[in-house]
């Protein structure tokens, strides 16, 4: 996805801490994470000629601020921000550098009003209580991926669970056949582990445009035939009395995937990586499984799948002391909140039983992750039956590979791990 | 001890529940708008930890 930056280079205000911020030249975590620092002790509220020219939020304190106005700060596509010469009405604005794609992810990009009636369908699918009806399924699939290597003894612990777990989870709750969720699951994850205009990355580009088409034909049939699934519930969303529109429809099955599958990998990734990194916190999850749930949050702040966001200004609004302009380009860093000292004593440490710990792994405002409970149910339940199955598994740290970009998501490409083997349960 | 739920601030991250199930409510879309007059004195330090929990800082302890 080549970013069309010259296509987008906004006037700088008047009155900015102007940086050089290049968010897409960190290609690993540590990197990434080092400058999220700088910047933020530099410059909380900056503006970067980078990126086509826009401001950035990197304190909790500015973070949550521009989260939760999204009067000012808008999400749809139709808002494009300032019109240069080639401004694209097809890019995606939600993210930091624009990318090019032509599949409209509903309701993640749409504002209120229209925003509110798609938000509700995914609030009380994915609230607590409709997570409860996923759980067994989430049971089943951790269990029954771990059984398929845990004879052996060893395994890519994120081809087989990370990217494993969400994939089946989502794309059986969708209904998607059986047949290609390896496939597509590997399509988003891999589309990332790959230097982009790279062959291999252009494979993956590849294949997730046969997603995009997946996702079509499964809208055009069950539209046609809708079967008892997720993918019908949402392809036929009824607003206003009427069927949603066959783009619209796109848009939400599109969201339920792209959201659903290669996010929790990143953090439980991440998790494994950590526990072998850090025996204590091994040790200790071990001997106190009751410190799941914090740990589950901890690790949620310290590695976010989800790094940036971005928004459009449609209103001049100030924000710690500067005056963002209609029409300019601002993004919303959750890592680096998520880091941010002032919000977060010891910032830099992972704390086990940290609290409180209200951390933007989700974001926050109307645009939190309606994902959230599912992810959380997935990510505790594969770190729960690691640490109970094979307690004991090692990375393999000459074949560990992260992602070559951290710029809007972060995570672990491949993770190979050895174990003292166990036995099935099924 | 009461809860007061300033609902317009919510968004449905169910810390609160996760924190204190006997005492949160959450509607059918997983939003808490419901305030929650006297908690019960067993269980005032868990409704405190849901409180102190919420990142939209949308709850507040009224104490008696």
């Amino acid at each position: 996805m080549a970013p069309p930056t010259d296509q987008i280079t906004a006037d700088r205000p008047e009155s900015a801490p102007v940086v050089d911020f290049d968010l897409s030249t960190h290609n690993s975590m540590q990197s990434s994470n080092a400058a999220w620092d700088a910047l933020r002790t530099a410059a909380p509220v900056a503006w970067s000629d980078d990126n086509g020219g826009a401001w950035i939020v990197s304190s909790y304190e500015a973070v949550t601020t521009a989260f939760r106005n999204t009067d000012a700060f808008k999400s749809g596509r139709a808002v494009r921000g300032r019109p240069g010469p080639g401004a694209d009405p097809g890019l995606m604005p939600i993210n930091a550098v624009p990318t090019k794609t032509t599949s409209l992810m509903i309701p993640e990009e749409l504002d209120a009003p229209l925003w509110h009636p798609y938000r509700r369908v995914f609030a009380h699918l994915l609230s607590p209580r409709g997570v409860e009806a996923l759980r067994p399924r989430i049971t089943y699939w951790v269990t029954r991926l771990l059984d398929d290597v845990i004879e052996s003894g060893h395994c890519d612990i994120v081809g087989t669970l990370t990217s494993g777990v969400p994939g089946a989870v989502i794309l059986e709750w969708l209904g998607f056949p059986e047949q290609d969720w390896h496939r597509l699951s590997a399509a988003f994850h891999n589309m990332a582990s790959y230097v982009e205009g790279t062959p291999d990355a252009q494979h993956y580009l590849d294949e997730l445009e046969w997603t995009f088409q997946r996702i079509r034909e499964e809208v055009t049939a069950v539209r046609d035939e809708p079967r008892d699934d997720i993918a019908s519930f949402l392809a036929n969303t009824v607003v206003a009395g009427e069927r949603t529109s066959y783009e619209f429809a796109t848009g939400m099955v599109n969201m339920a995937m792209s959201g659903g599958v290669d996010t929790t990998t990143s953090v439980a990734s991440a998790a494994f990586v950590h526990l072998h990194r850090h025996p204590g916190d091994r040790q200790r999850l071990i001997d106190e499984p009751e410190l799941i749930d914090s740990a589950v949050e901890e690790f949620l702040r310290v590695y976010p799948p989800a790094r940036t966001h971005a928004r459009t200004v449609v209103q001049d609004t100030e924000i710690g002391g500067f005056t963002l302009r209609k029409d300019d380009r601002l993004i919303i860093s959750e890592v680096s909140a998520c880091h941010d000292e002032a919000a977060f004593p010891d910032a830099d440490k992972f704390i086990i039983d940290r609290f409180p710990n209200r951390h933007v792994a989700f974001g926050l405002g109307p645009h939190r992750c309606p994902g959230s409970h599912v992810a959380r149910a997935m990510f505790k339940e594969m770190l729960v039956q690691v640490l109970e199955r094979i307690p004991d598994y090692q990375i393999v740290e000459d074949e560990l590979d992260e992602y070559p970009n951290w710029t809007a998501l972060g995570g672990w490409s491949r993770a190979p791990i050895t174990f003292t083997p166990g036995t099935r349960r099924l | 001890m009461k809860i007061h739920v300033q609902a317009d601030r919510c968004q449905g991250h169910a810390r609160c529940l996760a924190e204190a199930p006997e005492v949160f409510q959450l509607d059918e879309l997983g939003y808490n708008t419901t305030d929650i007059g006297d908690v019960p004195p067993e269980l005032q330090a868990k409704a405190r930890r849901g409180v102190l929990s919420c990142p939209e800082l949308a709850l507040t302890v009224i104490e008696d």
